[in-house]
Order: C-alpha cells, then sequence, then structure tokens
C-alpha cells in the first residue's frame, strides 16, 4: 500500500513537473520549487529540468529553444572539427593553402612551382608553437582520458560490456572531455571528471526524442562546461595556494566540519 | 604491560596512473581481481589483519590516485608511513622512468627522520599482459634501479592472476618493521596528558 502511495505521489510529480515545463515560458522559480525535491527519474522531464533549469542551457522561452539548440550543436561540431583534428591534417591542409598561393602566384613568372615544408611543421620541430609539440604535450592527456573513460561506470552495459553503442558511448564521453582539455589548457583533465559528465551523458543520450538523443553528446558538453564553471578553479593547479584554489576549499570544509562534529573533525586532522 | 608494541602499520601504495594499484591491494587483502575498478580519487584504504614473527598486525594500505594533479593536494596521510610501494608497469617505460619522482615527492612529503633508509619496495605489475610480449623494461633494468637506489627489494607481480602478490606483501610487512624504533620496546607506561584516547596506531617516536 505504501508502494501505491509512493507510485502516485511520483506520478503526481512527473505531472507537476510536465505542466511547469509546458508553460510557454518556462517559471524559474516554479521549477526550482518542484526540483528541490528531486528531478524525477522520468525520461520526459530528468534530461529537459537539467539542461534548463540546473544548468541554464536552454532558454526560459520555447520559442527561442530550436533556434538555441541548432546554435549550441553546430558550435560543438566546429570544435570537434577544429580540435580532434590530428597533426599531420593540419600540415596537410596548411601546405594546401601554400601551394595554391604559390601555383597561383608562379602563373606567368616562368618559376615552376615546388612542394615546400611549411615552417617548423613537422614532427622534430622544436618549437613550441609547433602543432607536432602540441600534440604530444596533449597526448598524455589523451592517454589518461582514454584510461579513465574505459573505467567509468564499468558496471553499466550502456558505457562498458563491448557493444558497439557501449563503444560509440565511450568515444563521445572521450571526445567531450578531449576539447574540454583543449579549450582550458589551464585545467585540462583532471581525473573524476569522468565521473561529473557520464550521468549527465546518459540521461541526455536516454532522451526519447530522437533528435535529443541524437545531440546527447554536444548538449552533454555544454552543460559538462556549465556544471564545472561553479568550481573550476578548484581543478586549476595555479590557483592551489590562492583563496579561490582547492587548499583554501578544503580549509573551509574542514571548519565546517569542525564546527558541526569536533570529535570527527580531530579525529581526521590527527 | 611493559611495553607498547606498535600493532598497526601503515603502507603507501604509489606509481602511475593505470599501473594496477588498486587491483594489487585488493588482490592481497581481498584475493580477487576485476577489470571493474575505477580510477582513483585522491585516495583510499584498506586494511588486513597479518601475522608476522608471532606478532599480529593491522597492515593499513594507502591506495593513491595516480594523476599528478593530486599529489600536491592530499599528501597529509604520506607522514607516518611505514613502508612506500613503488608500483610500474612492465609494459610501461614512463611509468618505470617516473619511479625517480615518486620516489622523491614521498620524501619531501613524507619526511622521514632517516631518509636514505626508509624502506622503499617496487612492484614491477601486468607481467601477464600478452604472454610477456609487450614488456618494455626488463627485469634487469629495474634491478640495477632498486641497487642504485640502495637495494630496494623488488617483485615482478600480476594483480590479475595473483602472481607474487602475497610474497611481495610479506616482504613490505618485513620491510615496515625494520624502521621499528628500538626504543619503543622499552617504553614505560605514560600518562597520557592529552586526556584523548589517541589510539595505538598514533605512538611513535615524535
Amino acid at each position: 500500500r505504501d508502494e501505491g502511495a509512493a507510485t502516485s505521489s511520483r506520478t503526481h510529480l512527473v505531472a507537476e513537473f510536465k505542466a511547469a515545463l509546458e508553460r510557454k515560458v518556462v517559471d524559474l522559480a516554479e521549477l526550482r520549487r518542484l526540483a528541490c525535491q528531486g528531478v524525477p527519474d522520468d525520461p520526459a522531464v530528468r534530461p529537459v529540468v537539467w539542461k534548463q533549469l540546473l544548468l541554464g542551457y536552454l532558454p526560459m522561452d520555447h520559442a527561442l529553444w530550436a533556434y538555441e539548440l541548432e546554435k549550441k550543436r553546430s558550435q560543438y561540431s566546429a570544435f570537434k572539427d577544429e580540435l580532434l583534428v590530428n597533426p599531420s591534417e593540419v600540415t596537410r591542409r596548411m601546405e594546401m593553402t601554400i601551394s595554391k598561393r604559390k601555383e597561383h602566384n608562379s602563373e606567368g613568372t616562368g618559376f615552376l612551382p615546388r612542394a615546400e615544408i611549411v615552417q617548423d611543421e613537422h614532427p622534430l620541430s622544436l618549437g613550441k608553437t609547433s602543432v607536432w609539440n602540441q600534440h604530444f604535450q596533449e597526448s598524455e592527456t589523451v592517454e589518461q582520458i582514454d584510461r579513465d573513460v574505459k573505467r567509468t561506470h564499468p558496471e553499466m552495459q550502456f558505457f562498458n560490456g563491448g557493444s558497439s553503442d557501449a563503444l560509440s558511448n565511450q568515444e563521445s564521453l572521450k571526445r567531450i572531455l578531449t576539447i574540454f582539455a583543449k579549450l582550458n589548457p589551464g585545467i585540462r583533465y583532471v581525473q573524476g571528471m569522468n565521473e561529473v559528465l557520464a550521468p549527465l551523458y546518459y540521461v541526455f543520450k536516454n532522451d526519447p526524442d530522437q533528435s535529443n538523443s541524437a545531440s546527447a553528446e554536444s548538449d552533454a558538453f555544454f552543460c559538462f562546461v556549465e556544471v564545472l564553471s561553479g568550481f573550476r578553479d578548484n581543478f586549476c593547479k595555479q590557483l592551489d595556494n590562492s583563496v579561490v584554489g582547492i587548499r583554501s576549499t578544503i580549509s573551509k570544509l574542514s571548519q565546517l566540519l569542525k564546527r558541526h562534529d569536533e570529535e570527527l573533525w580531530r579525529h581526521l586532522e590527527v | 604491560m611493559a611495553s607498547r608494541r606498535r600493532t598497526l602499520l601503515k603502507v603507501i601504495i604509489l606509481g602511475d596512473s593505470g599501473v594496477g594499484k588498486t587491483s594489487l591491494m585488493n588482490q592481497y587483502v581481498n584475493k580477487k581481481f576485476s577489470n571493474q575498478y575505477k580510477a582513483t580519487i585522491g585516495a583510499d584504504f584498506l586494511t588486513k589483519e597479518v601475522q608476522f614473527e608471532d606478532r599480529l598486525f593491522t597492515l593499513q594500505i594507502w591506495d593513491t590516485a595516480g594523476q599528478e594533479r593530486f599529489q600536491s593536494l592530499g599528501v597529509a596521510f604520506y607522514r607516518g608511513a611505514d613502508c612506500c610501494v613503488l608500483v610500474y608497469d612492465v609494459n610501461s617505460m614512463k611509468s618505470f622512468d617516473n619511479l625517480n619522482n615518486w620516489r622523491e615527492e614521498f620524501l619531501i612529503q613524507a619526511s622521514p627522520s632517516d631518509p636514505d633508509n626508509f624502506p622503499f619496495v617496487l612492484l614491477g605489475n601486468k607481467v601477464d599482459v600478452d604472454g610477456g610480449n609487450s614488456r618494455v623494461v626488463s627485469e634487469k633494468k629495474a634491478k640495477a634501479w632498486c641497487a642504485s637506489k640502495g637495494n630496494i627489494p623488488y617483485f615482478e607481480t600480476s594483480a590479475k592472476d595473483g602472481i607474487n602478490v602475497e610474497e611481495a606483501f610479506q616482504c613490505i610487512v618485513k620491510n615496515a618493521l625494520k624502521n621499528e624504533p628500538e626504543e619503543e620496546l622499552y617504553m614505560p607506561d605514560t600518562v597520557d596528558v592529552v586526556g584523548g584516547n589517541r589510539g595505538q596506531g598514533s605512538s611513535g617516536c615524535c
């Protein structure tokens, strides 16, 4: 009987959420009030509430949703094109541009166009700005991401178990974390980010709306950035000893613990 | 009570990310291997009761995150360690090359009273992988490194197949006891002026 009561109150809660989300312009205060009791695990509710309310990814006005999503998703696609190409491809593209220009310049001058190595853009280059040098620095980060993505929620078929879906979901997590690391060179990738990202991606991928599910990767990327933006300074090594860094956060936590449970605090401090 | 014998031994496991620190600890404590370990965030520990030369000990094994980022943060638990276990993957040269960094970082953070004689044990893990065909660090090379650091004991292990894990930890216990201060055995009963019962684990020479 208790179970029946729980089910009916859950159904009621889902209905309340749906009503709140169907308003032409979502009332954020109302949605927040509902959400403070927990957002029900309903595929039509949780993804949109997370994207919108908690992370400000979706605007309040329904009329703007399609435009905003389109804009963000194409921006993510541009990030992928720009940041995930390998250095050989970058060099090849540069050479193509140069040889095109050469061909153009040599017209009518009598000089034969010849292939030219783009200065500093080869694997043995020592130049700091060389795409190859950056590549080698980044490869360590990429390896770390790879190791951790493979052991993200290993108990879930969704992420693990060797099915093609699981592999493709792992690839999505890897791309998101790699793009984030490249866009945030002061932070890069820190172990544990995979655990923050995984639930976002899981919920968005299981959205019954086909187009949302298909764009789970890009939506999860932007929402992940939103989640991290609240405490990104904690990840940044250069800020470790500043008032916004992780050490200061840990000592605030310790002070809170001391105030509320001094015995436990003393046990941990010794 | 004539002596206050130490019953807690604290061991810290260090090494690069993915070399198998968590797996080694779990193989030793729970006799199990799983492919399902998550990356260790910060640090974690397990305890095991062990007997050595008719004495009983609680071995407290601290497992740590391999990513360098975590080193500058929570290393308070390095302090008071009785032995430091360094782990590398015999299939990864980088994990071997980093051993110097791990060793030095430990000595700086833990600041033991006698750093030159502090007990380390080195484990070359994952010898099972690919039947040994993907191995890149030879036993000879590893032993040479150990010799250059004051004859660190060395074991080649497989946390997956349970090879040499028990033997390695026996040696770790033995070495953890090596620096047990002599005078501690003759320490008379003392009055605890602090008042709280700090437990036997915090007895020490400081």
